[in-house]
């Protein structure tokens, strides 16, 4: 299959890495299209594409993702081309690599879902194939006046359209400079190296070219980088960022009565494919210019499992802490002098809590970047209605928890679906009303300081007709918009007699309230007026916890354990003494006779101390201070991932409920923590060690 | 124990370009996610090899090979280049400037490591160590 071969293993990293890449080559599509509708180049976006694109095909050769590769290869070929020609594509090459993106990120899910990517579209291949040409005769084939000082800028060592960003920036009333860095162990040791440096000047200034020197160049120096830079900062800034002398600052701006730099730009140059382009004259691979952030600079990528192993030995901390609080109390009783050991106790529980909180900081995401696909969404919609739309998001710096983000996510594309789809008019129908032909959605959030993120989207549409909804939910019209969401989020409920082509038939009102209340346990609510347009307004907590868990029924109910906390799930068939009135009993289990304990009795009190309904047929085994104790469940229903949603209240925490969950029915699940109800049963002092419950608070 | 130097933008294809020549043996290996960067890992310390991609957001790779062929210390420097298909026009300048081997994605372990023994294990007066 597709996406083996000699480095299956590296097939997650793989899809992560795509991911990162599919996002910021949609960016840029975005820029340029935005650009060529303009009639303007865009030269970064163009090879920031190309670059993408180009990193995609060789990694997906490497894993063996055939499809990919192809889509990529014609990609990358015209952006190739529209990159030599200044960052210049035709209109008519837009939509082709939009689909392109598309069919790769098909492929790419098909991957990440286990599944054999499929063959790609061999019209789409002909298409891109077919846009080569196209870029080619887009071309502008004129050259521009160049104003550089060639020599200070080693106007050879440049590109055309680096030539072109300066010279921009010149006439932009920006100044062009040289800033050379020379590296050396001791500033390296004080990390300052050429990464940092790019990360420091990049706050005060557009990179257009880093270019290494050696010997007399370097000034003396056995290596030294000069930064071509466009900005407003002074030299003083730009000088302490790249760590004081030998640093120099030098303009790149010809004098006035100077000759204009002597460049030869033949015209016509900069379009020849890349194989007539002669040896010393920068072509695509040299000259490949500064993105503002680079990819992964000062970043790093951790899988969320890794994450997760650091919050499991946090976990274990915790429980041993706790065990020391009691081994010190006890002392403390005994007469010890334990002062000392107290406050130490003390401090060491205020660290662990800064750790705690250190932990979840690293799973959260900027709200900015998981929202990065909206653009491209709202720009297909405006293509399938042919309405006029605007999409603003202003998400400022706040940030989410990657499990939240995920799972927040659908609701909000569906909810951006919804508004341009069914609320915003068509361009007609909204200057007959007075309003703008263009119709606005805009999303925006805060963090908030009770833990929750609120996210508000706002469209200017028609507003949602009450009386439409009732007819279509066959109900009476509500007398509040409280009343009117409830009939919205009504499961398959639609106003439409047949599914729209932008919506479908996927999720409806329904889903994006069950996603934010009850699997988020957050609130959803929404305002809207007759002609005005609608608001919605989320508000999710920041983070949650996730975990896989086991599924049971036990006396008629369901509940839901941690997988990592059951060491063994066994048949209740060879039982050495079934259960008597205390609920106790025990079980056989390679030789030995395990604790059995009915969890029903446990959980139900005295209502079935006796009878089959509590006995039950299987059993988890768990460990209890190193001893295993098995609870007896009526069925086992399955594993899945659950969101914990800890029970906040301390009036209500119990020992042995971790928490409660929704699994997809709406009913609240309660999440056991078996060790702690072994404990309470065993009518022991020992406080819950139940780790989700002590600290997911 | 030959220092590797490799160097990619993409981290997967650094760790696959590690995973294959780890196997050899002794060697270590310092990883570098820019052309600049490794143009400035090679003045800090002695390599003995240099795996180098030629698509890269500062500068590519045929400008590393031209400026590390520049420099007297790292004239013998054995270079592999990591290329793409469609890079055919590249290989051929990164060749003229200087560059000893060419794998092309997607490339085997066996070919990679065949690769650098082959460059790591000429006699000292042929490779000396830059």
């Amino acid at each position: 299959m597709s996406g083996t071969g000699e480095f299956a293993e590296f097939l997650p990293a793989y899809l992560a890495e795509v991911d990162e890449l599919l996002a910021s080559a949609q960016k840029d599509l975005l820029a340029v299209e935005e650009a060529v509708r303009k009639g303007l180049a865009q030269p970064r976006a163009v090879r920031e594409l190309f670059r993408a694109l180009h990193t995609l095909k060789g990694l997906s050769a490497m894993v063996d993702v055939e499809p990919v590769v192809s889509l990529a290869h014609w990609m990358e070929a015209s952006l190739r081309l529209a990159d030599q020609a200044g960052g210049r594509l035709p209109e008519s090459s837009v939509e082709p690599l939009v689909e392109g993106l598309r069919a790769i990120e098909v492929r790419v899910r098909q991957l990440g879902a286990g599944k054999v990517a499929s063959p790609a579209p061999a019209n789409l291949l002909e298409r891109l194939e077919a846009l080569g040409p196209q870029v080619l005769d887009a071309a502008p084939k004129r050259a521009r006046p160049v104003m550089l000082d060639a020599e200070a800028a080693f106007a050879s060592r440049l590109a055309p359209s680096e030539r072109e960003q300066l010279e921009g920036g010149l006439s932009g009333g920006q100044r062009a400079l040289r800033l050379d860095f020379v590296p050396s162990s001791e500033r390296a040791a004080k990390g300052l190296n050429i990464n940092t440096v790019r990360e420091r000047v990049a706050k005060l200034a557009d990179i257009v070219k880093v270019l290494p020197l050696s010997g007399a160049a370097a000034g003396g120096a056995s290596l030294a980088f000069a930064l071509l830079l466009i900005t407003r900062a002074e030299d003083a800034a730009l000088l302490e960022a790249v760590g004081g002398p030998p640093a120099v600052v030098r303009s790149l701006e010809a004098p006035a009565s100077a000759e204009p730099a002597a460049v030869d730009v033949a015209p016509g140059s900069a379009v020849l494919p890349a194989s007539a382009v002669p040896p010393g004259a920068a072509g695509l691979e040299e000259e490949l210019d500064e993105p503002e952030v680079r990819r992964g600079g000062g970043l790093l990528r951790v899988e969320v499992s890794r994450l997760d192993e650091a919050m499991e030995w946090l976990a274990a901390l915790v429980v041993n802490r706790s065990r020391l609080t009691r081994a010190v109390a006890a002392l403390t009783q005994a007469g010890a002098p334990t002062r000392e050991l107290t406050a130490i106790l003390q401090e060491n529980g205020r660290q662990l809590r800064d750790l705690r909180s250190a932990i979840l900081r690293l799973r959260m995401v900027r709200v900015g970047d998981v929202l990065e696909r909206l653009p491209l969404l709202v720009r297909g919609l405006r293509r399938a209605t042919g309405k006029a739309v605007r999409l603003e998001l202003d998400v400022g710096d706040a940030e989410l928890d990657k499990a939240v983000a995920d799972r927040l996510l659908p609701a909000l594309v569906h909810l951006v679906r919804n508004a341009v789809d069914h609320a915003l008019e068509l361009p007609e129908e909204r200057q007959a009303a007075g309003k703008a032909p263009e119709g606005l959605v805009r999303l925006t959030c805060h963090a908030r300081a009770s833990g929750q993120l609120e996210l508000t989207l706002r469209d200017d549409g028609r507003g949602v007709d009450a009386k439409a909804v009732a007819k279509a939910a066959n109900a009476p019209v509500p007398d509040s918009v409280d009343a009117l969401l409830d009939l919205l989020c009504r499961p398959g409920l639609s106003t439409r007699q047949e599914a729209t082509r932008t919506s479908g038939r996927g999720m409806g009102m329904d889903i994006v309230r069950r996603i934010v209340v009850e699997q988020l346990g957050g609130e959803l609510r929404m305002e809207t007026r007759k002609g005005a347009g609608t608001t919605f307004t989320l508000s999710v907590p920041l983070t949650v916890t996730l975990m896989d868990a086991i599924v049971f029924e036990c006396a008629g109910r369901r509940y839901a354990v941690a997988v990592g906390t059951v060491e063994e799930l066994i048949d209740v068939g060879s039982v050495v003494r079934p259960a008597g009135a205390d609920g106790l009993g025990l079980v056989e289990r390679r030789g030995a006779a395990v604790p059995l304990v009915s969890l029903a009795r446990l959980l139900d009190g005295a209502a079935s101390a006796d009878g089959d309904a509590g006995r039950g047929t299987k059993a988890l085994i768990v460990r209890q201070r190193g001893e295993p104790v098995a609870f007896a469940v009526d069925r086992l229903l399955g594993q899945q991932e659950i969101v914990l949603r800890p029970l906040e209240d301390p009036l209500v925490r119990v020992p042995g409920v971790a928490g409660a969950t929704d699994l997809g029915d709406g009913q609240p699940t309660l999440v056991l923590d078996l060790g702690a109800l072994g404990a309470a049963r065993a009518g022991r002092r020992k406080r819950a060690p139940s780790r989700s419950g002590e600290w997911v608070s | 124990m030959p220092e590797v130097l490799v160097v990619d933008d993409s981290k997967v294809m650094r760790e696959m370009v590690v995973a294959c020549l780890r196997p050899y043996p002794d060697s270590r290996f310092t990883q570098a996610s820019s052309g600049l960067e490794a143009i400035e890992q090679l003045s800090l310390k002695p390599y003995d090899l240099l795996v180098l991609d030629l698509n890269m957001p500062d500068i590519g790779g045929i400008e590393v090979v031209e400026f590390v062929r520049g420099q007297d210390h790292l004239r013998n420097l054995p270079i592999i280049i990591v290329t793409t298909r469609g890079d055919e026009a590249s290989r051929e300048r990164a060749l003229q400037a200087g560059a000893n081997r060419f794998m092309t994605k997607p490339f085997t372990p066996d070919s990679i490591q065949g690769a650098a023994r082959a460059l790591l294990e000429k006699t000292p007066a042929e490779a000396p160590r830059g």
